[in-house]
């Protein structure tokens, strides 16, 4: 019996078994991992209350309640292991925690994982233990409009739209009553944005999270209503299809520079001008302003899609942003006085909760960049006393734009002359576009927006409801806009050029080639 | 193809000659990027190496009179012959239409973001002023390591700082992937790999910290970092406790200035 223990000890790290079939044991190391890459965030005491939990929203996992969001077991179990290690090795998108498969060994993270069930006594009562739910296969035809219909359905029926909204960016009338079951403020997730999701994007994670709910959160287990026979299982699957369907199939690609198309007609001033439609969207994330006081590190507004056309005279920039919430809403000034007890900043308290409004900026240099190779620019932040940048800031109350230089965060002055902004609410998401003419007379102050040149261009983004005014706010780094020529004719000449020489050539070449043939089989004749 | 014929193309020169540039092909283009270490290998410098190959090629089969004939009899059978009409034809549309494509690219333009050169590890200035007190980083060595004694305090205050303060960008690993790294450009440093803090003093790391991106020469592309200037936040035994942390959490040891006696010896050592 021990020889054949010891045999298969021996044996263990050649075969392969797949990770959920592992043991979570060696707590003694599992600690010594703990404590050096994850006390940081959950805690020496795995209570969640680490030195940077309080700079976070979502919270670290306090670890001692045992209460698991991310599982494939029913509502109130316990996490199987690989429930475990899944959320160990691809992180929580949409949160702080990394994914630490190829950062940690195997055997660090199974180690750890076996350490972090110590916490709570639950998972020493082996009575306790829970088996994955047995879930069903994916239907097929999941993007087809009949599925997505029915999914559509039971989204109304089966009540997501009181929180998730009615075209799920998070916005239901519920939303802003939301609390976790520690007592801070938790978002309904924006569901345009799979790519968050902190249980992975795909319709199958989507109905895992349906059939098992997010325990210690709002977000219930949907498995009872197939119980009832309210709904059957691919009904089920055919709501997560239409969930999946509302993000783009892939999480966006950030791409360097905005490609404005010249266009015919005049430049749209309306975000819902249908030119728009034909205009490729570019998204940019949009983090949090952890660089000057006050910094904020929970930025509400996690990125911006931009589109832009010009018609020669004109530029026309289109930005579309999810927002939960057309600021000030009275509606939103509980959740937002208790964001701010949340998110810790560098005030000595906690700011009090104002009706602040929503508010983006786009900003530029204010003279293209000239020499050393066009790299030169002013400070991503806002410029600087003796370097400003020029901005365009929109607010939602009062409704306006206006242009102006701004010396750093703290200090913005308007120049004279009104710019033209057009914005609409729809369902959680602003549309704003900003129009502008190429050239102005003020050339030392406002950008000139000159074709085929890289005009330097970033953005940041203000939800007032989340607290967010001043330097707290969402930031993004230096990007690029330019601004296309319709092709020149001559640019095809040489071209055509170049194939007529080389189909020319080749004629010739052939001709001798034969000619030499015949030549050669004639001499041998 | 059958065996014999494909035996009789293996032994052929012409298809002996395809067959190397085939291999060399996906070799520069596909393997070598597997090889640790490597990285993709750009288009010029692809064609450099398709070149050469094509040169070498060449120069085997036209070493023997014989050989090169029969490479030859290929190409000339598909010039000449007039069984093979259709392949000439199709060839011929083919050629000509990749040199219209190429010579297309080549002069159609597209505005592309301008190259962002930076010096990743500037030169140091021998003297920083921290909150109105002048300190000379030349020869500077972390003032916390004289105090053996005290070394596991101090860690555990700059764990503090780090987890307070670095992580949103630097993040959990120290690898530079932290929740907001993506947002900004150039990418917040990565500690574990061997080309950031292992090769700095911990007088540089400390002038970094200090002072962040709007402290960097203009060759630091300073206008883009976002490294925040931590003088405004941090004091300066905060700073030393924190460096000490980013040493003991990755492994790496600091580098140290050479006794060189006075004088600049020691100064600037790998930062450039």
């Amino acid at each position: 019996m021990i020889d054949g223990l010891l045999v298969l000890a021996l044996l263990a790290p050649l075969v392969p078994r797949p990770p959920s079939l592992v043991p979570l044991q060696d707590t003694t190391k599992g600690k010594a991992v703990y404590v050096k890459w994850c006390a940081g965030c959950h805690g020496d005491g795995g209570a969640g209350d680490g030195p940077s939990a309080a700079h976070m929203l979502p919270r670290p996992r306090n670890f001692t309640g045992a209460i698991y969001k991310i599982r494939s077991t029913a509502s109130g179990q316990l996490p199987t292991d690989a429930d475990l290690m899944r959320a160990i090795d691809e992180g929580l998108p949409g949160s702080a925690m990394p994914a630490w498969k190829g950062r940690l060994s195997d055997g660090e993270r199974r180690d750890v994982a076996g350490y972090i069930k110590t916490f709570s006594a639950f998972f020493a009562d082996t009575s306790q233990h829970a088996a994955a739910l047995k879930f069903s296969g994916e239907p097929g035809g999941g993007t087809g409009a009949a599925a997505l219909k029915t999914g559509r359905q039971f989204y109304d029926s089966i009540g997501c739209r009181k929180c998730h909204g009615d075209q799920g960016r998070g916005d239901g009338p519920s939303a802003p009553t939301l609390k976790d079951d520690a007592g801070f403020p938790i978002f309904a997730a924006d569901l345009h944005q799979s790519w968050r999701f902190r249980g992975g994007g795909s319709a199958a994670d989507i109905y895992h999270r349906l059939r098992t709910g997010l325990d210690g959160t709002p977000m219930p287990s949907f498995s009872d209503l197939i119980d009832q026979k309210f709904l059957t299982d691919e009904q089920l699957w055919r709501l997560a299809q239409y969930v999946r369907s509302l993000s783009p199939p892939d999480p966006p690609e950030v791409r360097d520079v905005i490609h404005a198309p010249q266009i015919a007609g005049p430049a749209p001033v309306s975000p819902d001008d249908s030119a728009w439609a034909r205009a490729d969207r570019y998204w940019f994330p949009l983090v949090g302003q952890v660089v000057r006081k006050a910094r904020w590190f929970a930025p509400a507004v996690t990125g911006v899609w931009v589109q832009a056309l010009h018609d020669g005279h004109t530029l026309a920039l289109r930005l579309s942003w999810d927002d939960r919430t057309q600021s000030p809403d009275s509606a939103w000034l509980g959740f937002e006085q208790r964001v701010l007890e949340t998110v810790a900043g560098d005030d000595s308290g906690p700011p009090k909760a104002e009706p602040w409004p929503d508010q983006l900026a786009v900003q530029f240099p204010r003279r293209l960049p000239e020499g050393s190779g066009g790299m030169e620019r002013p400070y991503f932040l806002m410029g600087s006393e003796t370097d400003p940048v020029y901005q365009w800031r929109w607010t939602s109350r009062p409704r306006k734009s206006v242009a102006g230089l701004a010396r750093g965060i703290e200090r913005f002055d308007t120049l004279p002359g009104a710019l033209a902004g057009q914005a609409s609410f729809d369902h959680g998401e602003w549309r704003l576009v900003f129009t502008r003419a190429l050239a102005t007379p003020d050339t030392a102050n406002e950008v000139q927006l000159e074709a085929g040149r890289a005009i330097p261009v970033a953005f940041f983004g203000w939800d007032g409801s989340s607290g967010e005014h001043g330097s707290r706010m969402a930031v993004s780094t230096w990007y690029f806009l330019a601004l296309d020529r319709p092709t020149p004719p001559g640019v095809f000449i040489s071209p055509v050029l170049a194939m007529l020489v080389t189909l020319g050539l080749g004629l010739v070449v052939v001709r001798r080639a034969r000619r030499r043939g015949t030549a050669r089989a004639g001499r041998q004749r | 193809m059958t065996a014999p014929a494909l035996r009789r193309s293996a032994t052929h020169p012409f298809w002996q000659a395809v067959g190397i540039l085939v291999i060399a092909y996906i070799v520069v283009v596909w393997v070598v990027p597997l090889l640790p270490g490597s990285a993709i290998v750009p288009k010029s410098v692809v064609l450099q190496y398709m070149v050469t190959v094509l040169v070498g090629v060449l120069i085997y089969v036209s070493d023997n009179e014989e050989r090169w004939a029969r490479f030859k009899e290929p190409i000339e059978a598909v010039l000449a012959e007039p069984r093979l009409r259709v392949v000439r034809a199709v060839l011929l549309v083919v050629v000509t239409a990749l040199v219209g494509l190429v010579a297309y690219g080549q002069v159609a333009t597209t505005v592309a973001a301008p190259p962002n050169l930076r010096s990743i590890h500037p030169a140091p200035p021998a003297e920083i002023t921290f909150r109105g007190r002048s300190i000379t980083l030349t020869g500077l060595e972390n003032p916390l390591r004289a105090h053996p004694e005290s070394l596991a305090l101090y860690l555990a205050e700059g764990k503090g700082v780090y987890y307070r303060n670095c992580l949103p960008c630097h993040g959990d690993h120290l690898d530079g992937q932290g929740h907001f790294a993506s947002g900004f450009n150039p990418l917040p440093a990565n500690f574990q790999d061997n080309g950031t803090i292992a090769q700095l003093t911990e007088s540089f790391v400390f002038w970094r910290v200090a002072k962040g991106g709007p402290g960097l020469p203009r060759e630091g592309t300073p206008w883009n970092s976002a490294m925040p200037k931590w003088e405004d936040f941090l004091t300066e035994r905060e700073i030393w406790s924190v460096i000490l942390f980013l040493y003991d959490q990755t492994g790496w040891t600091p580098r140290t200035w050479e006794k060189t006696g006075t004088g600049d010896g020691g100064r600037g050592t790998g930062h450039d």
